[in-house]
């Protein structure tokens, strides 16, 4: 029998961790896990993976992208994201990914894009849209209002350089 | 011959290997760069809709209309694209072969000699890309972020300032630039000393593939390498890596493996030089790998003096030109499978009658 990892008595509690590939293992008698704030239970065995993709897998409701209502799984299964704003809302599993695939680097050094000028104004239309319908389907028709009048100025500005 | 559409270039006529003297063109046959880009607003290309594609081609069609004075660059819709033609673009390496034979709206818009082109709606909504004969990596560099400016004026990229231009693939995150240099490395195969440069790319996080790229293997003694990691470097630090750091020792091992093989081997590099050469003239039927690996032999014949009457530029072309595509190009779209073998080596005789 596997023996604790601080005395000689037989181990009760074992522990697998598994981070980035890197299997830990822990084997603690009933005493020394109790003080080390583990919750004996009728299983003797957990298996803890890393955290974040524990939650993922338990959680009722997996987390999905507010913009194109991506998950991570679906990113497991194509290697591909689905939009600018998967990057934040995948910020903390993809910490990892990205470290991974690109030797441990996290930050940008590169060139950063200028400020651009005309077709700002298509998307700026086109994201005001994408808010107006939100506001309708939750009956923020002020806001809606708000939203409206400040396409309406984009579409008037942009009519105006077109002339 | 012409493409279906109203398209002026000819991919065949239109060929940066035309040059003759590229830059260190013994070891190094072309030079790549490639930068992926992403319009902010709107979903990557694998999550987008039908319209979501449509009205970035039309985006960017507008912006590549107003470049247009200055980058001369002509638009090219791929679904109204023949099969040939598309086709001849995936074997030009213009187009990706997921791009070509996908069903949502793509295009791509090319440049003079179709060295420099941008895709539309591949993996990322613009793939610009520049190719060069010889080693002119920062040349192709400069290229493709003369265009990124140009197009930059016009829109706004999705861009995090920690993560840097950001892709559908987290492996093209940060500059979203790869380099990529296609190797001639037949005496380092021969001296059975390819580890070396496998161990150089290992060190440097460069990948080596074959000659199709992903997933290929090598023909010809064709070896493409690129670098691997896309962020935390500028993109001149990336592009200095492969031409700075990697290259200048691999051109002087294989240089030095031409020179052993000359001195040790004579014999035998005298009778795989004119054996192939002699197969190549004389062949009614090649296959393509056969025909590659030929033409890979009497380029290291004529790279050593062994053949004098052809140029590199002849054999760097006929490695593209006797493709499927290219074939049906030149000899008629209506070829069958079962025929190319002829054509291919009626092609290569053409081509070869001088020496």
């Amino acid at each position: 029998m596997t023996k604790c990892d601080l005395c000689t008595n037989p181990a009760e509690f074992h522990d697998v961790q598994i981070t980035n590939g890197v299997h830990k293992t822990t084997n603690l008698c009933r005493k020394h896990a109790e003080e080390a704030g583990f919750n004996l239970g009728k299983i003797d065995v957990s298996i803890v993976l890393e955290m974040d993709s524990l939650k993922m897998k338990e959680s009722p409701v997996a987390l999905t992208c507010p913009d194109c209502n991506y998950t991570i799984a679906q990113y497991k299964e194509t290697s591909l994201l689905g939009c600018p704003t998967c990057y934040k809302t995948f910020a903390n599993q993809l910490k990892h990914i990205i470290s991974n695939v690109q030797d441990a680097h996290i930050h940008h050094i590169g060139r950063a894009p200028a400020e651009s000028k005309s077709i700002n104004r298509h998307l700026e239309v086109r994201r005001l849209l994408k808010q107006l319908d939100q506001a309708v389907n939750h009956e923020k028709y002020e806001q809606a209002a708000d939203i409206r009048d400040k396409i309406r100025e984009l579409h008037d500005c942009g009519e105006q350089h077109e002339d | 011959m012409t493409a279906g559409n109203n398209m002026k270039i000819d991919p065949v006529k239109n060929c940066p290997f035309n040059r003759e003297n590229s830059p260190f063109a013994d070891v190094v046959l072309s030079s790549r760069a490639r930068l992926a880009r992403n319009l902010d607003g709107f979903p990557f290309v694998n999550r987008a809709s039908l319209s979501d594609c449509r009205e970035v081609a039309s985006l960017v069609k507008h912006i590549c209309d107003d470049i247009q004075e200055k980058e001369d660059l002509e638009w090219v819709n791929l679904d109204e694209l023949d099969n040939l033609t598309t086709e001849l673009f995936v074997e030009r390496h213009l187009v990706s072969s997921t791009l070509a034979h996908a069903s949502h709206p793509r295009a791509i818009a090319i440049g003079p000699e179709l060295s420099r082109s941008v895709m539309i709606n591949e993996e990322d909504h613009i793939r610009i890309q520049s190719l060069r004969p010889g080693l002119q990596l920062e040349e192709a560099r400069k290229d493709v972020d003369t265009l990124d400016l140009r197009i930059e004026e016009i829109i706004a990229y999705a861009f995090d300032e920690d993560l840097g231009f950001l892709t559908a693939c987290p492996t093209n995150v940060g500059t979203g630039a790869r380099f990529s240099i296609m190797l001639h490395l037949p005496a380092l195969r021969i001296i059975k000393d390819l580890q070396l440069v496998r161990n150089a790319c290992e060190g440097m996080s460069l990948a080596i593939r074959g000659y199709q790229g992903e997933g290929s293997k090598a023909i010809a003694d064709l070896y493409q390498v690129s670098n691997q990691v896309t962020l935390g470097y500028t993109e001149e630090q990336l592009c200095s890596v492969i031409a700075n750091d990697f290259l200048p020792s691999v051109i002087k091992w294989e240089r030095e493996g031409r020179k052993t093989i000359l001195e040790n081997q004579f014999s035998k590099l005298e009778d795989q030089t004119h054996r192939s050469l002699g197969l190549l003239k004389n062949a009614r039927m090649l296959k393509l790998h056969e025909a590659m690996q030929c033409l890979g032999n009497i380029r290291l014949g004529v790279c050593t003096g062994l053949l004098e009457n052809v140029d590199l530029p002849t054999i760097n072309k006929l490695f593209i030109e006797i493709h499927p595509s290219h074939l049906r190009w030149e000899f008629g779209r209506d070829i069958p499978d079962d025929k190319l073998a002829s054509f291919r080596s009626e092609l290569i005789r053409e081509k070869l009658q001088k020496c």
